[in-house]
């Protein structure tokens, strides 16, 4: 029998419902609960898994599912050698540097040196301060990074912001932006040879539901 | 790569792969050699893997050079080689996936983009982002031969699509010429009968830099990752002293072998050899049954403990033996067998044993 392409979903998260909602309207709708671990889906060559957005890049390029959404500074910061097929243009949001409103720090370059820094993106904020010829020390968080200036665990932090809300809440403020992200449909290299077909289509039908 | 110091501080590096240590050897230790010179290893490599599953550093690969030779005879010589090496360590549904290095490289030199604009449309190439391709050609001004070139190179899928594609400018000659040469390469693949495995992919661009002709890798549809690739280095040996060698070859991983087959369902077969522990108080005939057994292909094992029987047994169990033979003062008379699974002794001549469990004696 001939394999099901396999596409991964975020489990949860703001990127979930629009990547279910932009599959049902490309004809691709998940027939089963997610807790199981591989739903069917309305069209029998595909089949949906639901994993953490952040392992998603990596699943696409081990080729443990074919396709996977997610956004693209993930696949930048598990730095996934993936085919970024499409532009899904959900999930809007920028990787930024934040200090608290407080701060006398108004500018990338006037943050001293080893100043802690926390994130969950400890690859592309290192490679920024790298960048920008600056020596800090990135602590590596998963998840509520915005805290950690609170509870005096780093004097700034590196978080991706969407409207900007969260980082007022906390009292902080955003000093410069490191990249803008989208969500975008992953692809395993050798996947899209085998799947070429399919996988055209599908993308035909994507862009008509965006 | 792996570098580190020696004691005299000079730098010390752990090979990452073995293209460059064949084109050392071929320089210094094999000048007067005839070419072409055909070349294999099978040995491990060292790299940083990125991967998430496994902490692997350390790899075990196959490969072969042909050197001295560039004709595409010799090119197709190697992916013949290549196929029926995946074939024959058992997996189906096998494909190579072939572009050519300096056609990409020559067609971005005429379009007259610098390195970084270079750089953003191999990524647009690789990504088969047809729109974004459409967009950024328009914005650079790419004349429409050109452009036209791009859009069908790039949705060619076997090699002699390529035939469709008219570039008569003289500016555009080295890229016909590069063209010509897969059209060529295509009717190799014929006399071979392969050519429905490979596959024309013009986004290949490997990150070794220094292939000059034609790229590939190569992979099954269960596997999401390459099984090895390679391709033609024509301008490398001569980096290595004064012989201007061209070569072409391949490298397999054979861990990615392994587990595209598990992922097309084989199975590693099981021991099928016996496994005998000889005991007896009686050495020399317990060393002369153990010769016995191994001549005849047996897996035996002299019991060297001074341990009871029962202890042997236990022993036996543990390891995973099939038998535990005991022997008396000579072998002229019957030994006593104990099969460990089913726990039954019974008393046999060893001959009649070494027959019973498929020896050759």
């Amino acid at each position: 029998m001939k394999k099901k392409i396999r596409i991964a979903i975020p489990n949860k998260g703001r990127l979930k419902q629009p990547a279910i909602k932009l599959l049902e309207r490309a004809g691709i709708e998940i027939l089963e609960e997610e807790r199981t671990y591989v739903s069917r889906t309305s069209d029998p060559r595909f089949e949906a898994i639901f994993a953490r957005a952040y392992d998603i890049p990596v699943y696409v390029q081990y080729g443990a599912v074919d396709l996977g959404i997610t956004g693209h500074d993930l696949i930048l910061e598990r730095d996934a050698d993936v085919l970024e097929l499409l532009d899904l243009e959900f999930g809007k949001c920028t990787l930024v540097v934040a200090v608290p409103e407080t701060s006398t720090i108004n500018a990338v370059n006037e943050i001293p040196a080893l100043t802690r820094v926390a994130t969950e993106f400890p690859n592309l904020a290192r490679k920024y301060f790298e960048e920008n010829e600056m020596q800090v020390e990135v602590l590596e968080v998963s998840g509520t990074s915005e805290l950690a200036p609170k509870l005096g665990l780093a004097q700034i932090i590196v978080d991706i912001s969407s409207s900007g809300e969260t980082l007022r809440k906390n009292n902080l403020r955003v000093i410069a932006s490191i990249l803008g992200s989208t969500t975008r449909l992953a692809c395993n290299k050798i996947a899209y040879r085998t799947f070429e077909k399919e996988i055209t289509e599908l993308l035909a039908r994507l862009r008509g539901g965006l | 790569m792996f570098k580190f110091q020696d004691f005299d501080g000079k730098i010390l590096a752990l090979r990452a792969e073995m293209t460059a240590p064949v084109a050392r050897i071929v320089t210094t230790r094999m000048p007067s050699v005839p070419e072409p010179i055909r070349l294999f290893y099978v040995t491990n490599v060292f790299r940083y893997s990125q991967s998430y599953l496994k902490r692997e550093r350390e790899f075990c690969q196959a490969g072969v050079e042909l050197v001295g030779c560039n004709t595409p005879e010799a090119d197709g010589e190697i992916l013949a080689l290549l196929i029926s090496s995946l074939q024959k360590v058992g997996l189906k549904e096998v494909r190579i996936d072939l572009g050519n290095a300096s056609l990409l490289k020559d067609l971005l030199d005429t379009a007259g983009l610098n390195e970084q604009q270079k750089g953003s449309l191999q990524n647009l190439l690789s990504c088969r982002d047809s729109v974004n391709l459409k967009k950024f050609m328009e914005q650079n001004d790419f004349p429409s031969k050109l452009r036209e070139a791009f859009l069908q190179l790039s949705c060619c899928r076997k090699l002699d699509e390529v035939t469709s594609i008219s570039l008569n400018a003289s500016k555009y000659d080295k890229a016909n010429k590069h063209l010509g040469s897969l059209l060529e390469l295509q009717e190799i693949l014929v006399d071979y009968d392969i050519e429905d495995m490979v596959f024309f992919d013009f986004s290949l661009t490997k990150k070794i830099g220094y292939y000059t002709g034609m790229v590939f890798e190569a992979s099954v549809p269960n596997l999401g990752l390459p099984l090895g690739g390679g391709g033609r280095y024509d301008k490398f040996i001569e980096k290595f002293g004064k012989l201007k060698l061209p070569a072409t070859g391949f490298a397999l991983e054979i861990g990615k072998l392994l587990q595209a087959l598990m992922a097309q369902g084989f199975e590693i077969p099981e021991e099928t050899k016996a496994k005998v522990i000889v005991s007896s108080k009686f050495r020399n005939t317990a060393v002369e049954a153990v010769k016995l057994l191994r001549e005849a292909g047996v897996i035996a094992s002299l019991e060297v403990t001074r341990r009871n029987l029962e202890k042997t047994m236990e022993y036996g169990k543990f390891v995973g033996t099939d038998y535990v033979v005991s022997v008396g003062s000579s072998l002229k008379n019957p030994v006593t067998v104990y099969d460990i699974k089913s726990n039954v002794s019974r008393s046999v001549m060893l001959e009649t044993f070494l027959r019973e469990i498929g020896g050759q004696s």
